[in-house]
């Protein structure tokens, strides 16, 4: 009976909480198997990322009455602390920022920076033990923009102080959470490069090994450097205590940084760059994030192409994206670069008449003998591995935010005491002297990110971005046509499986797929000349991206989430 | 009085579980030094190996895409089972290019009667169409093996074991596997 009384009591606290609790917009839970399409749904706001408590954080800064730039740089701190090996304070980033009442979308450029004594041929000298240099060593650090541009979107764009923005990384750092099979497996993949920078003694092995699945990570160490810079402002980081400490572990391991190249740094704010598909406008982050440059050209190649006829992933589609990828990459070769330095063709590479031209030279029975850059006269235009956030407020302001450290866990390089890693962005450089984006004194490396806000009639109806190097483009444009052509709601359109192709001095290069594109349609591309890369069913390589997809005819916002990382969507 | 024999027999249980595992990791059937290779480039999960066997106290070395040649002055070698396309593409290997040079090594492992334990220290994230066939293939020569529990769920490393009589050992986390290496090592 005593039993019988308190389990009734149980049973009404528990409904009783239940009540308090804000409704959700959607009653169905995610599904088990997290590779099943599921569209996260909001009314008011809604926040996608890479990790759950960073999506949280984003949701909590929004319901606090934090609007969407708020709520992107408290994830973006956020994510700092939870998915560190992606991107954090060390590294830099891209966000596209779109303001309801004014109808004003601008861009935040914090891309890093060579340090002053940058040279064209810093790497190609190192011969065979480049990759070393570009990737591990002290000079694959390129000078850190990610504070001074989130303390710059927030000052001019957030209503909330950079205290709050990053009061839920420091509580993240400080109490830890259980790491992920991702996590894992990415801190396994990247052990021996810990071991060799970080040191057994890190923070980001657990007693010198890396952490297995529900593991508890905590970075005490990050915590202590973010109150710093909430107490003290960013200029601690740039200026202060912190950058000694900056520039002495990247010339312990044989880098060029100076504390003159951190005091120096400035965040740039630039007009996006503009393409137009099937009656949508899609603004995104210009040169140097070459994302949505190539983005734009991919979609206008297959903007006159038959695909919704061809079919989803039909050999056909994939064959004509790949040539027109393996052109881009052409392009790309050639003349992307820091148009703070060099002249970009922009209106020549995004012209629709020269998308016509590249649809031309794609032959629907084959592949190409050799893949061209665009020619075109020589006036130029005057100058016009990472994590993706997305938010959308109650009042209609968006977010699409890129931000990396390069590779996982960067350059593995810790500063003493300071628990945040050190980007290998410098890598992002070309190798050829002659490049345009070949290492030079104060530039920054091209970028392959390409956040994204798409329009119709005027009005915003997704954002979307993803990281992934080179795969970058390639998979937002794949996106972007599930969703446009084939009709797909948002995940499904995320989820679907992705392939990519590239070009090098104009030779074509493997077709990667995710195997779970059926077998006979890979024996027709075989059959057509492609040579098939099988990666894993959901493979990190396609990248991981986030989206929102702004449904105001029906009040809803819809999430989108990739499970190729550990993306999830948080709304209210 | 129901209560305590509950106890005792999850106790007796418990004991006896113990007990069988430690049956089940031989005495003495591997010799230092040894050589520690990865056979899928999954180049972390052989760093793992190396770290666990030196704080098992042993004298080993890791070679990531070690040949028959790295097998001189070798008393047995390590088979670290997991690919990663990742590391393939570091590597400069295909899979058929990395199966061939296990499979040489593996030959000349035999032919030197160098004994072999498998590890998968890469867990139920380490599994996939590649790793399976690298397990299927590489597994049957090993003496003796040591996986993470989680990459077995579907049981293909213990069908594989019963079937050669190969003693597996199933650790929770790679640190566990530092107790069953002394074991294999233990003189």
């Amino acid at each position: 009976m005593k039993r019988a009384a308190v389990l009734g009591l149980v049973i009404a606290v528990a409904l009783f909480a239940a009540s308090c609790r804000p409704q959700k917009a959607e009653v169905a839970a995610p599904p088990a198997d997290r590779h099943v399409p599921y569209n996260y749904a909001g009314t008011q706001g809604m926040v996608v990322a890479a990790h759950p408590l960073a999506a949280q954080a984003g949701l909590d800064m929004l319901k606090s009455g934090g609007n969407a730039v708020d709520a992107a740089v408290a994830t973006a701190f956020a994510l700092n602390a939870a998915e560190p090996f992606a991107s954090g304070i060390g590294g830099g980033g891209f966000m596209v920022i779109h303001l309801a009442a004014s109808k004003k979308t601008t861009v935040v450029n914090f891309r890093e920076k060579a340090p002053a004594a940058a040279a064209p041929a810093m790497f190609r000298d190192k011969g065979e033990a480049q990759a070393e240099w570009r990737q591990e060593r002290g000079t694959a650090v390129g000078v850190p923009g990610m504070l001074a541009g989130w303390a710059y979107a927030l000052g001019k764009y957030g209503t909330k102080s950079l205290a709050q923005a990053a009061a839920r990384a420091i509580e993240i750092a400080e109490t830890g959470f259980p790491v992920s099979a991702t996590f894992s497996q990415i801190n396994k993949d990247e052990y021996e490069k810990l071991l060799k920078n970080a040191g057994e003694a890190t923070s980001y092995l657990n007693g010198g090994i890396p952490y297995e699945p529900g593991d508890v990570f905590k970075n005490p160490e990050l915590a202590a450097t973010l109150k710093r810079i909430v107490r003290d402002g960013i200029d601690v980081f740039y200026k202060g205590d912190i950058a000694p400490k900056i520039v002495a572990a990247v010339r312990a391991k044989d880098g060029i940084m100076t504390l003159e190249d951190l005091s120096a740094y400035r965040p740039v704010e630039v007009d996006p760059l503009q393409g137009t598909y099937k009656g949508y406008t899609i603004f995104a982050a210009p040169p140097p994030a070459v994302g949505g440059l190539h983005i734009f050209q991919l979609l206008n190649v297959a903007e006159r192409w038959p695909v919704k006829d061809w079919g989803h992933n039909s050999p056909a589609y994939i064959h004509h994206m790949s040539e027109a990828m393996r052109f881009i990459f052409a392009d790309k070769e050639h003349y992307d670069g820091d148009p703070d330095f060099v002249g970009l063709p922009l209106s020549r590479l995004l012209a629709k008449e020269y998308a016509g031209l590249v649809r031309d030279k794609i032959r629907a029975d084959r592949t190409a003998a050799a893949y061209g850059f665009g020619v075109f006269d020589p006036v130029r235009d005057k100058k016009e591995n990472t994590t993706h956030v997305g938010v959308v407020d109650k009042d209609g302001n968006i977010v699409a935010l890129t931000q990396s450290i390069n590779d996982f866990f960067g350059t593995g390089i810790v500063p003493e005491g300071t628990g945040f890693l050190l980007n290998d962005h410098m890598a992002d450089f070309a190798t050829d002297p002659a490049s345009p984006n070949a290492p030079r004194p104060n530039r920054r490396p091209v970028s392959n990110m390409g956040p994204l806000i798409m329009f119709k009639d005027g009005r915003p109806v997704l954002t979307l971005g993803s990281p992934g190097g080179t795969r970058i483009f390639p998979s937002l444009a794949q996106i972007l046509i599930n969703i446009i052509d084939f009709g797909m709601p948002l995940d499904a359109a995320i989820e679907a499986p992705r392939f990519f192709s590239y070009s090098v001095n104009g030779k074509v290069r493997d077709l990667s797929v995710e195997p779970r594109i059926p077998e006979p349609t890979l024996a027709a591309l075989k059959a057509l000349g492609h040579t098939i890369a099988l990666k894993e069913p959901y493979d990190k390589y396609f990248g991981g991206a986030q989206g929102i997809m702004i449904l105001r005819d029906k009040n809803k916002l819809i999430g989108g989430a990739d499970s190729r990382r550990d993306g999830v969507g948080a709304g209210y | 009085m129901k209560h305590t024999h509950s106890v005792l027999l999850i106790t007796l249980l418990g004991l006896l579980a113990i007990s069988f595992a430690a049956a089940q990791t031989p005495q003495a059937a591997f010799e230092q030094p040894l050589l520690v290779t990865s056979a899928g480039q999954s180049s972390g999960d052989a760093q793992i190996a190396l770290q666990l066997a030196k704080r098992a106290g042993l004298a080993a070395t890791l070679s990531k895409s070690g040949t028959g040649k790295d097998l001189e002055n070798q008393k047995t070698l390590v088979l670290v089972l997991g690919a990663s396309m990742k590391g393939l593409g570091a590597a400069g290997l295909d899979s058929n290019k990395e199966k061939e040079r296990v499979r040489e090594l593996v030959a000349e492992a035999k032919k030197k009667a160098i004994p072999i334990l498998a590890m998968h220290l890469g867990g139920g994230a380490r599994r996939g169409e590649l790793t399976d066939e690298i397990i299927n293939e590489f597994l049957p020569s090993a003496k003796a093996a040591i996986i993470l529990k989680s990459a077995n769920a579907d049981g293909i490393f213990s069908k594989l074991c019963q079937s050669k009589a190969i003693p597996l050992v199933e650790v929770e986390k790679s640190l566990d596997a530092v107790e069953p290496l002394k074991k294999f090592f233990a003189k």
